[in-house]
């Protein structure tokens, strides 16, 4: 089976919350894209074709190559004088084995009964709004042929295996799924490393004073601030990077990314992104230029994130300085005694999909001082530090998971930085997967420091054992 | 950026055109204040923002200013036809704490009465 999702077509109500293509929209901090990959991971669907239009570029670097979901991504454009029922008529040779087909804001809304399973004995059916066909499943090539001439397929449609059909049309619908999702259903969507207790879920490097308040049910994204005297929720559903300053109250909201929410203010049933300021109920939407009310944050590099780059690489630097000359020294030594060396394995890279890292190996199981000095001052990481002075590896982050063997580690990892350093160097009773998602949750510039000097101390102290 | 003030019943009604920014806050409190100088028997005023398409935080800031102003004097300043773009401004800001705000001019006279 193949699976087809058009995403040419332009949605005036999306393009009132800003410049995110309207598949990336978020539901509950995931986008749309996401649940639609996902289930096509569930139905083990191999191959997706993504027909694009704007916002294209943002379409594809978030998919990617699909590698993610283990499904393989075509992308192609659009065709202007095309409909997607034509495109999909036209190249009806290519459904043979069945065709799972999205062809707008469409969500597949899972009851409690919902199993993945039961894909299997869904029977072909198709949803439309407004003359435009939204939804399409067959198993084989009659069941496509038929839905695409027509036929409206199954009564149950996709009740049959407890998926409700939402429709997305309009920003009362999107602000209302949302809304839904937070009053609890978004535990049915919950993916590896996340948790519902309390009926929240809260991301990583989230900052709140003691005098925050954050009121379940609430979810609320990676990298958020929140003032003094806040209080965040019930039902308030805040997106990444956001900024909420002192004495504000949010609930019955969506906040979306990257936005900044000034102080003393009230937001209640409202969309806020970036400074944009919709009312869901009628689509109302105003764009506010005093940025200390509400205002976009800048979605590049961040402040914090620059200062953590700039302070560990001159930590790195200084470490690189002060580990040269020994090097210089003990490696050729190491290498006349024969007793260890560099050998080049592959590794997972966030940028590239694979790099190839030097790794220290002791070839030979004797005593040996010279190496155990080597590895007391922690020379068998130069290498990985000068690559990270690179930008190329983090200082401080998650051990470099390697390929093939920790491939089903970094499919489960939201958020991956292979480091030079980690908790690996000094706990002896680590778990790659637990502590690299622990990591990721309380990633800050104390955690990072923190990481390096026990590192090296622990080896120092351990004197390479 | 136009105000046009008159007087029904001893109260001031002052209309408001166009948006309320920082770039037309000093027009409508020079204005506003010619108009009070003119009028000194005036104490109770309603602002009617019916075409006030657009407020900014600095012309919310400018009629919180009026109305303490007004208060000080012993009168009292309620706001009439809000528009939505504007009431969105005053809902998250929480404004609609500090101003009577009524659907219709008419509406804001008799609660004077």
């Amino acid at each position: 089976m193949k699976a087809v999702f058009y995403t040419a077509d332009t949605l005036p109500w999306a393009e009132t919350l800003g410049n995110t293509p309207w598949p990336l929209l978020p539901v509950a901090n995931r986008p749309l894209l996401d649940y639609w990959l996902e289930a096509c991971a569930e139905q083990g669907i191999g191959r997706v074709q993504v027909i694009l239009g704007e916002g294209a570029k943002q379409v594809e670097d978030f998919a990617g190559d699909g590698r993610r979901w283990g499904v393989e991504i075509q992308y192609s454009f659009a065709r202007t004088s095309e409909q997607p029922l034509d495109y999909l008529k036209s190249t009806s040779d290519r459904w043979t084995n069945g065709l799972f087909f999205i062809g707008g804001p469409f969500f597949l809304r899972r009851r409690n009964a919902f199993t993945p399973a039961g894909f299997k004995e869904l029977d072909a059916c198709r949803y439309g709004s407004d003359g435009n066909t939204l939804f399409l499943f067959g198993k084989n090539s009659d069941e496509v042929k038929a839905l695409l001439d027509g036929d409206p397929g199954s009564r149950r449609g996709l009740e049959q295996i407890h998926v409700q059909p939402y429709v997305v049309d309009g920003l009362s619908a999107y602000f209302t799924l949302n809304m839904k999702m937070v009053a609890g259903e978004f535990s049915r969507y919950l993916t590896a490393g996340f948790s519902d207790a309390d009926k929240s879920s809260v991301g990583y490097n989230v900052l709140t004073p003691p005098s925050a308040q954050l009121r379940a049910p609430v979810i609320i994204g990676n990298d958020c601030r929140f003032g003094a005297m806040t209080t965040i929720g019930g039902m308030a559903v805040i997106g990444d990077h956001v900024i909420v300053d002192s004495n504000t109250e949010l609930s019955n909201c969506l906040i979306l990314s990257d936005t900044y929410i000034g102080q003393n203010l009230e937001i209640r049933r409202k969309i806020v992104s970036g400074n944009r300021l919709v009312d869901p109920a009628d689509g109302t939407s105003i764009e506010i230029e005093d940025s200390w009310v509400v205002a976009h944050n800048r979605p590049e590099m961040r402040t914090e994130d620059l200062v953590r780059y700039a302070i560990l690489w001159c930590l790195a630097f200084g470490v690189a300085s002060v580990q040269l000359l020994p090097f210089c020294i003990l490696y050729p030594l190491v290498r006349l005694t024969r007793i260890a060396g560099y050998r080049r394995e592959k590794f997972h890279d966030p940028l590239t999909g694979y790099v190839k890292l030097p790794v220290f190996h002791k070839f030979e199981n004797r005593k040996s001082v010279v190496y155990r000095l080597f590895r007391a001052c922690a020379l068998d990481r130069f290498p990985w530090l000068l690559l990270a002075l690179r930008g190329r590896l983090f200082v401080c982050g998650q051990p470099p998971m390697r390929h093939p063997e920790d491939d089903s580690i970094v499919k489960q990892l939201p958020h991956y930085f292979p480091a030079v350093f980690s908790y690996a160097d000094y706990c002896k009773e680590s778990d790659l997967l637990v502590d690299s998602l622990w990591y990721a949750h309380i990633r800050s510039l104390f955690e990072d420091v923190k990481i390096l000097i026990k590192s090296l101390l622990y080896r120092f102290f351990r004197a390479g054992k | 950026m136009v105000v046009t003030c008159s007087k029904e019943h001893g109260i001031g009604v002052v209309q408001v055109s166009h948006a309320l920014t920082a770039a037309t806050v000093d027009t409508f409190r020079e204005q506003l204040s010619n108009w009070q100088s003119a009028e000194p028997s005036v104490k109770n005023y309603v602002i009617d923002l019916k075409q006030v398409d657009f407020m900014d935080s600095a012309g919310l800031g400018t009629l919180i200013a009026v109305l303490k102003r007004i208060t000080e004097r012993g009168g009292d300043m309620k706001i009439a036809c809000l528009q939505k773009k504007p009431r969105l401004v005053f809902e998250i800001t929480r404004a609609y704490k500090v101003f009577e705000i009524y659907d219709s001019v008419a509406e804001a006279l008799k609660m004077f009465s």
